[in-house]
């Protein structure tokens, strides 16, 4: 709900806008905050020319929103502090893109029964997709499946790599 | 007669007697054998000659690899069916069964064996049979006579002729393989880019279902291995796993996240008629039903660290299984019902394990510290199961009772995920 | 004329506009927007910190969840705990129960009739047969024994001198038999390593030099520290 009423806000601001004196170059860096694109203003929101933008601010390394995995704690399912303002610009994000879509991708340690690990894994992308969901994205924007143990990011065999696969990867529409 | 007392495990190591070929093919090392293997002399069939590849090198191969008996050498001198062994000779050289045969020529370029399997200290016949083969068919028809000559002797049903499925990591490729026990013959059913994992024989044998992650997650598939036709039998939102066919062949126990958690459901082999098997607030996953389908056994989270329950396929309260330890997953009821083999996190690792389901007593049988996918022979004596050697995945063989051990490997490859196959029909 | 509220001002001129644009002069709009702006901003601010605390719950409520799951794992065990010592104590009670009511009927029980001077007695004689050189009779007499005294703490050696004295008597089938249940049945029993040194003997006996070799690497690398296993090392070395 308080997107769509932000939604209305903007309109609102810039139908005033047209009917008068231009506002203050600082609306335009606001707007950018809330959407969280590098792109400048964003005068109407249309699903083909948002696609676009949307993506390049996915892609610029400098902006939050190109980092996409999330850490665990051993044996943990709980997003930990560190990952918490990565979340929230990309649940921010959807809920502002609602026709933008996600795919998260959970995995586990290579430790043990690789189904226990898919579902382990699962378990991790479902945290992740809940947590999204608490900021405003929608169920029908993200699908939170498992890799397990079969797609490491990291081959060796020693804790700090154990750790770099117990994640969630966020990837939108496209990237996979 | 029967192998009664069955041996405590010893560490022999014999050499392979399986011949490789050129191909990529698992071998098998026997690593550990009984200490009291039972002594069978296999002279060479009479006429055998005519054959392009003899079948008693099979036999032999057959039953040395099984662990349970040794091989009196009976030099190259054929024996025919006709002939009445010399007991006495035999006894001396301390063969407590012969097998001796003879080949003829049969219709259209086949040939007919006839067999005879005799005790040398009752001096009296154990078998007789005949069978008739292509030159082609060397292998099998070994298989089939080596099968008979260990479910004479043993009182179990012999599993030479049986298949094995497994998946082979090179690379990037993941190949599914089915092959012969002996690793013979590999045939690959599925060639992906995409990890595969859970291979389960439908109790037919003419089905695999497995997990493929092709479309960039994990899809349960049921692969029917003739036609090489699949099926899509569970791609609902999220992951779908663990698949498990029901004895009846019917019906298939799959994982699901679709509303959540990992949670069990059953499923049509062709994807239709979705039932939830049970609902719990914690991971439910690796499900197996018990050989006369009364139970599922499966690995839950629910007390706080992995372990094994089972529930009642008529639903009901889940019954804690396993007690000892803060991991114990993968649960595999044996085909007789008797035992249930499963994977332990002991101070060495991960192990193979093997519980009595009267009474829950339990047993580590490896000193791998690795073990994971444990697999039934359809005799309920062997479990096939994936491990590491020097870093390299291979597929591995312990008897239920840890004496006998084996090992298959195929060069420069990752091999696991093993599944056996079911007896022939 | 009574001033509109800022809100509905700025709805009638929405609403009007553009044929009343003129309604309100420019300032005055401006201010309404900056202010709309400014409670907007607020209320996101408000609405973030609010969702960052929904998070924080969501959070916990996980942990909880883990916890909730590790008390079930400890009621499953204390559980499963009581039921083993429920029906302990009920084994206990059934045997007591049992033995004080041979007691009280005053029959006697069925190990008075185990005379264990004879039991001792047997055992010697065989021994002695050993000792003199009757393998054959020997060997008879142990196997008697073992079969007399099922539940004798003789058998592990009565199954050695057995097989030594079958192994002697150049009955090797009966000797591998003995040697292989002590091995099998008493594995951590002194006489075990000699066992399985016996059991590489009737191999040897039988011309199986590949699997003499294996038992004796078997005895070395089970029985390290055994007299066994050093005359094992040196048979190999030979």
């Amino acid at each position: 709900m308080r997107y769509p009423l932000a939604a209305s806000m903007l309109a609102l601001a810039l139908l005033a806008g047209c009917s008068s004196t231009p506002m203050t170059a600082d609306q335009g860096a606001s707007v950018e905050d809330r959407t969280a694109s590098s792109a400048g203003t964003i005068p109407t929101v249309r699903p083909d020319q948002m696609q676009g933008a949307g993506l390049a601010a996915l892609r610029d390394p400098n902006n939050i929103l190109s980092k996409r995995a999330i850490m665990f704690d051993y044996d943990s399912f709980t997003i930990r502090g560190e990952f918490m303002p990565l979340v929230e610009a990309h649940g921010r994000f959807l809920a502002a893109n609602p026709q933008m879509k996600m795919l998260i991708q959970g995995s586990a340690d290579e430790r043990g029964s690789r189904e226990y690990n898919l579902a382990l894994g699962q378990k991790r992308s479902d945290a992740v997709k809940k947590s999204l969901m608490l900021l405003g994205a929608k169920e029908g924007q993200i699908e939170s499946v498992s890799l397990g143990e079969e797609k490491p990011q990291c081959t060796e065999r020693n804790e700090a790599c154990y750790a770099e696969n117990r994640r969630g990867e966020m990837l939108y529409a496209g990237e996979f | 007669m029967k192998l009664t007392d069955l041996f405590r495990y010893l560490l022999i190591t014999l050499l392979a007697a399986t011949a490789l070929s050129a191909r990529a093919q698992l071998s098998i090392e026997i690593t550990g054998a009984g200490a009291n293997r039972f002594p069978v002399a296999i002279a060479v069939m009479e006429g055998e000659s005519q054959l392009p590849r003899g079948v008693t090198d099979v036999v032999r191969s057959d039953l040395e690899r099984s662990g349970l008996f040794s091989l009196v050498e009976m030099g190259p001198k054929p024996i025919g069916e006709t002939v009445m062994p010399d007991f006495a000779y035999l006894r001396t050289r301390g063969a407590d069964a012969i097998a001796v045969g003879t080949v003829v020529p049969a219709q259209s370029g086949k040939y007919e064996l006839r067999m005879r399997l005799y005790d040398t200290r009752q001096e009296a016949q154990l078998d007789a049979l005949t069978l008739t083969m292509t030159p082609a068919q060397y292998r099998i028809t070994g298989h089939k006579i080596a099968d008979i000559i260990y479910e004479r002797i043993t009182g179990l049903k012999g599993v030479f002729s049986t298949q094995i499925a497994y998946v082979v990591k090179s690379g990037k490729q993941y190949k599914l393989q089915i092959a012969d026990s002996d690793g013979a013959n590999p045939q690959t059913a599925l060639a992906s880019n995409e990890p595969i994992i859970s291979p389960s024989w439908s109790p037919d044998g003419s089905r695999l279902a497995y997990v493929s992650f092709e479309a960039k997650k994990p899809v349960v598939y049921v692969h029917t291995l003739a036609t090489g036709l699949r099926a899509v039998a569970a791609n609902f939102k999220g992951s779908n796993s663990a698949p498990s066919w029901s004895p009846d062949g019917n019906r298939l126990a799959v994982v699901l996240t679709k509303d959540g958690l990992s949670q069990m459901y059953t499923v049509n082999p062709d994807g239709s008629g979705v039932t939830r098997l049970a609902s719990s607030s914690s991971i439910d996953t690796e499900p197996a039903f018990s050989h006369d389908g009364q139970w599922i056994y499966f690995t839950s989270d629910r007390g706080g660290s992995p372990q094994i329950y089972r529930i009642s396929t008529q639903g009901g309260r889940a019954e804690r299984v396993t007690f000892e330890g803060s991991y114990n997953v993968t649960p595999r009821p044996s085909p007789d019902g008797q035992t249930m083999s499963y994977i332990a996190r002991t101070a060495n690792g991960f192990q193979i394990a093997i519980m009595d389901v009267a009474t829950r007593q339990f047993a580590i049988l490896t000193d791998t510290g690795r073990d994971e996918s444990p697999s039934f022979a359809p005799n309920s004596r062997m479990i096939l199961y994936a491990t590491e050697i020097g870093g390299r995945g291979v597929l591995a063989a312990v008897s239920s009772d840890g004496r006998i051990k084996q090992r298959l490997s195929v060069q420069a490859a990752d091999v696991r995920e093993p599944a056996w196959g079911p007896l022939p029909r | 004329m009574m001033r509109p509220a800022p809100w509905i001002a700025l709805l009638a001129a929405l609403l009007t506009w553009p044929a009343h644009a003129g309604l309100f002069d420019d300032a005055e709009a401006r201010k309404e927007i900056m202010r709309i702006r400014d409670d907007h901003t607020a209320r996101l601010d408000a609405l973030e910190s609010s969702s960052r605390a929904t998070l924080q719950l969501a959070n916990q409520i996980e942990a909880m969840k883990a916890e909730v799951a590790r008390l079930r794992g400890d009621v499953e065990l204390l559980m499963h705990d009581m039921e083993s010592v429920k029906k302990r104590q009920q084994d206990f009670y059934v045997d007591l129960d049992a033995r004080l009511r041979t007691l009280e009927s005053g029959a006697a029980g069925p190990a008075a009739q185990i005379d264990p001077a004879a039991e001792s007695r047997d055992y010697e004689n065989a021994l002695n047969l050993l000792k003199s050189g009757k393998y054959a009779e020997a060997a008879t007499a142990f196997d008697t024994f073992v079969t007399t005294y099922a539940g004798s703490s003789f058998l592990p050696s009565a199954h050695f001198w057995a097989g030594s004295a079958a192994l002697q008597a150049k009955d090797i089938a009966r000797a591998t038999q003995h040697f292989n249940t002590v091995v099998n049945q008493w594995p951590q029993d002194a006489r075990a390593p000699d066992a399985l040194l016996g059991v590489a003997n009737c191999q040897r006996a039988m011309g199986e030099r590949r699997l003499e070799q294996n038992t004796l690497k078997a005895v070395i690398s089970q029985y390290p520290d055994s007299a066994a296993a050093k005359s094992a090392k040196q048979r190999l070395g030979s």
